[in-house]
């Protein structure tokens, strides 16, 4: 032992061993277990741990995903697992129906290598990996599931397009206004699935840490009612607003026709209004309502005033 | 996130013209902005606000929430339990649902309750929180503030509130009962007390037999014994009672605290300091103590119940600081104290040369030297932080150092973690 110890470092022990001389006071047991050693790494232990973040989660500024353990499901979340289930059939059954493969990334690709059929597996692969990714996910409490659910029913939607609205299937009505409700509906499900799934994981953790007694909850019916309410009334009101929006090649001309009605008419057949531009004027009009409301401080005045009741 | 997804989908369906794309990207933005509105985020873009208007940044919601604390005790020793309640009350007239945290040091553990409650409080209505923290280390500590969120159904946003209420106790280091721990003193001070100095004089304990002195007063003669004698008159001798001046010494510097943070050194040596002093002044005893780490912190010599509460508390705050020498807590405090009076230094004995002249000196100067020293290297090897190897040299050198020490005359322990006090004491003392 003593020959291992010689030399090694400041803490020379040698002489301890030959009984020449008594030390006078203790070692430096600090310095002596960085030399006593065979090797000189530093112990293990002594570093401290470094979570280093990867690229992904320096962009996104912590995990994207947490992995978490959950106890077995309660009432709530298993309702609200059949919930973002249905949302996510309709949801997918939706994509299916008002995504067409055409003007697609895929499409293009498989056009220039001649197989136009690939193009059309590859698109439904995609809606297919948002079903059973979203199912696995609800039904498992997956994350990186959810997620991979999530992005495959975005990418599906990303499409070089035309103006015009175009859907995947062929015998979709032809009418402006049940094209636009059907589009909106797509929309409210597509946030809702997300909305309800990540329902699922907040609720879960939530269910888990009532049972391990880490949070104690006071009337927890009556918190997940009003969850329940709001998964009713949001998107309602999103529709109603996304609905003002898309519609305003309508309510624009209206509006004019009180004044000019040869104006309205040539609103009214304009191609940009009733394209995707119409579609971005109409957001610039409903948010700037917003926009203003926010401004001077409405929702707060509101609250300010229902508080001032009391 | 959704925010940033929404504007994204929302500007590249405008680049690709894709209404779908441009449709999500407008409901999911609708979406955000009523849950906002909800959760009565509209100062977020107000512009030209004040200082005085920041408070608006709590949330209007969080104004009318008020609390009140109150917490079974103030002062607690290690292992106690203190019970909180919390009353909140909402005196406005809208329900809201709330998450409330309030906040308690982290070494503490939630015995019964839960401190982070989700609830929703009628209108007009007041709630109220139990719980219990048990306290497992020594020290000042502070519950509080109370922490209160209030955010949207969809948890998108939210709005926070620090309520400042704070509630400080006092964590004693826990006692252990240590029946005797034959630390006699050899100096009597001037007046009679509880204490044993295993010296002949004016006491209550027999002590020895000796033949009559003239001027010996006629009730000490023992007759049975002078009877035994031959006619030769003994007397009975009695053990002077006295009041002895006690000093701990507690090694508080840096080196103290090395180990896992409820098993070091310096945890130990609080725990003993604080047994010998309660035990010391149950006996009437006079109890100084010596804190030493970056600076030398002393309690005058005194006797009674507010005497250890003054050690308890200063015990209580010790912390691992510094590295000041022995000697140089030696050479300030011998001056100050009676020849002959026990000084119980509780070190690990580590990271210091002046050791062995230190107790050289108090030995020189008939101090009955003590030294109870809490093994770090059992702390560390048990925590998996020392290898085999190296444990077994520094074993060696401690046991050659302690060896030394008892060469000097002083009564030294390794006191390792499992052992109690009592039975460490005991070890020092030989018996």
């Amino acid at each position: 032992m003593a020959e291992e110890v010689e030399g090694k470092g400041p803490v020379d022990t040698s002489n301890l061993y030959e009984g020449k001389v008594v030390r006078s006071s203790a070692p430096s047991r600090r310095k002596a277990a960085g030399t006593l050693k065979k090797s000189t790494d530093i112990p293990e232990d002594a570093v401290p741990e470094v979570l280093v973040p990867s690229w992904v989660e320096t962009i996104f500024g912590g995990p994207v995903v947490a992995k978490r353990d959950f106890l077995a499901p309660d009432r709530m979340v298993v309702s609200l697992q059949v919930w973002s289930s249905a949302a996510l059939l309709i949801l997918c059954f939706l994509t299916f129906m008002l995504t067409p493969v055409s003007g697609t990334a895929w499409f293009a690709v498989s056009n220039i290598v001649g197989m136009d059929v690939l193009g059309m597996v590859f698109h439904l692969g995609l809606i297919l990996i948002g079903l059973v990714g979203g199912f696995y996910g609800i039904f498992q409490r997956d994350q990186r599931a959810m997620l991979a659910s999530y992005i495959a029913l975005i990418v599906v939607t990303i499409r070089f397009a035309g103006s015009k609205v175009e859907f995947g299937l062929s015998f979709l009505p032809e009418g402006e206004v049940v094209q636009k409700i059907l589009l909106i509906l797509y929309a409210i499900f597509l946030v809702m699935y997300i909305e309800i799934s990540s329902g699922i994981i907040r609720f879960s953790i939530l269910d888990t840490s009532i049972r391990t007694g880490e949070v104690y909850v006071m009337n927890v019916n009556k918190i997940s009612g009003r969850y329940s309410r709001a998964l009713g009334i949001t998107p309602t009101i999103a529709g109603f607003v996304a609905m003002l929006t898309l519609f305003i090649n309508l309510i624009v001309p209206a509006f004019v026709g009180i004044f000019d009605q040869v104006a309205a008419n040539r609103l009214k057949e304009s191609v940009e209004l009733t394209s995707v531009y119409g579609v971005a004027l109409g957001t610039i009009l409903v948010f700037m309502i917003i926009a203003s409301m926010f401004a001077i401080n409405l929702p707060l005045k509101i609250q300010q005033y229902l508080e001032r009741q009391s | 996130m959704f925010a940033s997804l929404s504007i994204a989908m929302y500007l590249l369906g405008l680049v690709l013209r894709n209404q779908q794309l441009v449709t999500v990207a407008v409901v999911l933005l609708s979406f955000l902005t009523w849950a906002a509105m909800r959760t009565a985020h509209g100062d977020v873009s107000s512009t030209g606000r004040r200082i005085e208007d920041s408070k608006i940044d709590e949330g209007i919601q969080l104004q009318n929430i008020a609390a009140l604390r109150k917490i079974s005790a103030a002062r607690v020793f290690e292992d106690g339990e203190i019970d909180v309640t919390l009353r909140l009350q909402n005196r406005s007239n809208i329900s809201k649902v709330l998450e409330l945290r309030d906040r308690v040091p982290e070494v503490m553990r939630i015995k019964k309750g839960a401190n982070y409650v989700l609830m929703e409080i009628g209108p007009q209505r007041e709630t109220e929180i139990s719980y219990t923290i048990e306290a497992p280390l020594r020290g000042f500590y502070t519950i509080g503030p109370v922490c209160i969120r209030v955010q949207d159904e969809f948890g998108l946003f939210h709005n926070e509130r620090e309520i400042q209420l704070y509630d400080d106790f006092l964590v004693f280091p826990k006692m252990e009962d240590i029946k005797d721990a034959m630390i006699k003193s050899r100096v009597p001070k001037i007046f009679t007390g509880a204490v044993n100095i295993r010296n002949p004089g004016e006491g209550s304990n027999f002590y020895n037999l000796r033949e009559y002195l003239p001027g010996d007063p006629m009730r000490k003669i023992n007759w049975k014994a002078t009877a035994r004698q031959d006619g030769k008159m003994m007397v009975n001798e009695f053990e002077r009672d006295a009041v002895s001046d006690v000093i701990l010494i507690v090694d508080s510097r840096e080196v103290s605290e090395t180990g896992p943070v409820s098993r070091n050194s310096l945890v130990y040596s609080t725990r003993a300091a604080a047994s010998l002093a309660q035990y010391f002044l149950s006996r009437r005893d006079s109890v100084g103590l010596v804190v030493y780490g970056d600076e030398i912190v002393s309690v005058d010599r005194d006797t009674g119940k507010k005497q250890l509460y003054i050690l308890l508390t200063k015990l209580a705050g010790a912390m691992a600081k510094g590295n000041t020498p022995l000697k140089i807590v030696t050479n300030r405090i011998m001056p100050h104290i009676h020849r002959g009076s026990p000084i119980i230094i509780l070190s690990p004995l580590e990271d210091d040369p002046t050791i062995v002249d230190a107790v050289r000196d108090l030995r020189a100067r008939s101090f009955e030297v003590t030294i109870l020293s809490p093994s770090s290297l059992e702390f560390e090897f048990d925590a998996r932080r020392l290898d085999r190897t190296g444990y077994e040299v520094l074993k060696t050198e401690r046991d050659i150092l302690m060896t030394e020490l008892r060469g000097l005359g002083a009564y030294v322990m390794d006191w390792e973690p499992d052992m109690l006090l009592y039975t460490a004491l005991a070890g020092a003392r030989g018996f």
